[in-house]
């Protein structure tokens, strides 16, 4: 069975990337724009998908409603570019380039960076277990990422581009601070080199990850009932992460996929309900700016972070909507 | 129960059906290098029967000087796997930082690894498996070959239009020389080095003894691979870019016949029935060329089919339920 989307990244790699590379004398990069390709068809399929599946949910049962929707345009832009465009090109161009040369040389020196099917040998070949065990270890490092990421000041004035969102919806995902995703992208690149991933080996299955997140933060009035959402994040769960009153150093629910880090570490709260969402220690261009308006302020508020004494924590209960 | 019966006896069939065909039909050995894994095709059916998991993205793969092992570079595993070439069985892993193109000189004595993200060429005792001697190069190690009496190999560095000689007497750099666009596959052919180069549409034929560019022989646009027919007749250049094989005279270097190959053609295996099998990197399949017809069948294999290697004399491979 020919997997359609490799063959749609054969066709787009034979039809526009190598004539491109060709007549531009970039040659040296056909290997490269393949896997952009793969990345970016995989990219557009789970926008795609997320658009098909959660758009209907945002009119079915919509949290908010909001006379003008300017602000979620913006966001829409911040997942194209991550999905398709940025995303694709740092994972291909950077991480994997970097990841084979730090392996390599470890690999050089005697030690050879270990991966899960090495230490584990009955993973090898079996690529949804091992998918599900790297899933599980990504998603934990990346409830530390998340948390760390509301605890130091500098990096919460860079984060809090993604939670000065008013209205927040699907697309809200991939809203956050260039600088934010750099760091993101380190964090990855360390674990990846620590463990192993194989960002190509289960494309499908990473689609089906940032499908997830993406729901969890939808405009909808979704739960997964008690049990489902301590195995999964449901939207009314990542919301309450996004209340106007959860923002800042004294948040809760930081798990991007499952929750169980946060029951684990006690920093989940399954009680709020359709919280409204937005930071409004932040300026107002994080919120309604345009793209390159949001990422400057970001920029200002970073810098400014380093001046100003800490604000008062916030706390307390959010409000229901 | 007679249900019952002839149920197991259908499952019987079914199962028994392929170990019992093509005995003696051989072994196509496709590395699928954005797949992770190596396709095993039944070269009488031509069918994939399995896949042999690896680590991360294996490129190409050589058969030992002995015969007896298959060797298949992991380049982000940074590790080398030892296949038994009549069975696919696993024989034995080995480190290796950056495997990406391998090959044995002709006498056997030295394996040469390129490091293609590493910007290394290795140079390993065969015998021993260990490292004899390193050469830091410019950049992108690509493809190789040899000479005849073993005593140079060169290398093409991709990224920045070199090729790259070294004495493996000394273990010395011969000469360095820029010779043309993106250089890729490397073949030694009647006493020159023949370049394909891939940012252009020619091949470019090099003095061994100073790296100077004797000749242009033009194929195709994104020229990519060569390489020379068993009966040392006819060399077969891929071009990338323009979907092509073309098959040229050994002796004149002149074009005989163009072949429309789409999906990026790469490397070429020869049957011993004459036909080519060539590897289509962006279209997950091989393509079996009949060069007399034009014609080609066309195997499905994995992501990104690279490196490929023909045991004909090998029995069929066994099919196994999961891949």
């Amino acid at each position: 069975m020919q997997d359609p989307f490799d063959l749609t990244a054969g066709w787009l790699q034979e039809h526009l990337l190598i004539p491109l590379l060709y007549e531009t004398g970039l040659m040296n990069w056909e290997d490269v724009s393949y896997g952009w390709a793969l990345f970016a068809v995989y990219g557009a399929v789970q926008v795609a998908v997320t658009f098909a599946v959660c758009l209907p949910l945002e009119h079915w049962r919509p949290v908010e409603r909001w006379p003008d929707s300017k602000a979620v345009w913006v966001d829409a832009l911040y997942t194209v570019l991550s999905r398709v465009g940025i995303l694709p090109f740092v994972t291909y161009v950077l991480f994997y380039r970097i990841q084979v040369w730090a392996n390599g040389t470890l690999a050089d020196h005697g030690w050879v960076p270990p991966t899960l099917e090495r230490m584990f040998p009955f993973l090898m070949g079996e690529q949804v277990l091992t998918f599900v065990v790297y899933a599980i270890i990504l998603d934990f490092a990346e409830y530390w990422r998340h948390w760390l990421s509301h605890q130091f000041r500098w990096w919460w004035a860079l984060h809090s581009l993604h939670h000065a969102q008013r209205q927040m919806t699907f697309w809200s995902d991939d809203r956050n601070h260039l600088l934010d995703d750099v760091i993101a992208f380190v964090w990855f690149g360390v674990i990846a080199l620590l463990i192993g991933v194989p960002p190509l080996q289960f494309p499908l299955l990473v689609l089906v990850l940032r499908f997830l997140e993406s729901l969890s933060h939808a405009n909808v009035r979704l739960s997964f009932g008690w049990l489902g959402e301590r195995l999964l994040i449901s939207p009314r769960f990542h919301r309450a992460h996004h209340g106007i009153l959860a923002a800042g150093q004294r948040s809760c629910n930081y798990g991007a996929v499952f929750p169980w880090w946060d029951m684990m570490f006690r920093t989940a709260d399954f009680s709020r309900d359709y919280v409204q969402t937005g930071d409004p220690s932040g300026e107002e261009a994080l919120a309604t700016g345009t793209y390159v308006e949001q990422q400057w302020a970001g920029v200002r508020r970073f810098l400014r972070s380093f001046r100003r004494r800490p604000a008062a924590r916030s706390g307390g209960v959010a409000r229901s909507v | 129960m007679r249900r019952l019966t002839s149920l197991f006896l259908l499952l019987f069939m079914l199962g028994a059906a392929p170990r019992l065909a093509h005995a003696g039909g051989g072994i196509a050995f496709v590395i699928n290098s954005a797949g992770a894994s190596v396709s095993v095709v039944d070269m009488a059916t031509k069918q994939e029967v399995r896949r042999i998991p690896v680590l991360r993205e294996p490129h190409h793969l050589m058969l030992s000087p002995d015969g007896k092992s298959l060797l298949v570079g992991d380049t982000v595993g940074n590790e080398m796997l030892f296949l038994d070439p009549a069975t696919g069985a696993l024989q034995k892993r080995m480190p290796c930082a950056d495997p990406y193109q391998l090959g044995f000189s002709p006498d056997g004595k030295f394996l040469v690894v390129n490091g293609l993200a590493r910007n290394q060429v290795d140079v390993y005792d065969a015998a021993t498996m260990t490292l004899v001697k390193r050469f830091p190069v410019s950049k992108t190690p690509s493809h190789l070959d040899f000479s005849p009496d073993s005593k140079r190999v060169f290398v093409s560095l991709q990224d920045t239009d070199r090729l790259i000689a070294f004495d493996l007497t000394n273990m010395t750099v011969l000469w360095d020389k820029p010779v043309g666009k993106t250089p890729a596959g490397v073949l030694w052919h009647d006493g020159t080095i023949l370049v394909a180069d891939m940012g252009t549409d020619h091949l470019a034929q090099v003095d061994p003894k100073d790296g100077r560019v004797i000749a242009d022989i033009k194929t195709g646009r994104g020229a990519h691979n060569l390489f020379l027919s068993p009966d040392r007749k006819i060399i077969w250049v891929n071009n990338r870019a323009g979907g092509t094989t073309v098959s040229l005279d050994a002796k004149t270097l002149q074009p005989i016949r163009t072949y429309k190959i789409p999906g990026g053609p790469d490397d070429i295996a020869f049957a011993p029935d004459g036909k080519l099998w060539i590897t289509r990197r962006w279209a997950e399949k091989v393509a079996v060329l009949d060069p007399a017809t034009g014609e080609y069948a066309t195997v499905n294999v994995g992501r990104s089919p690279h490196g490929i290697f023909l045991n004909p004399n090998a029995p069929s491979p066994t099919p196994v339920a999961s891949r």
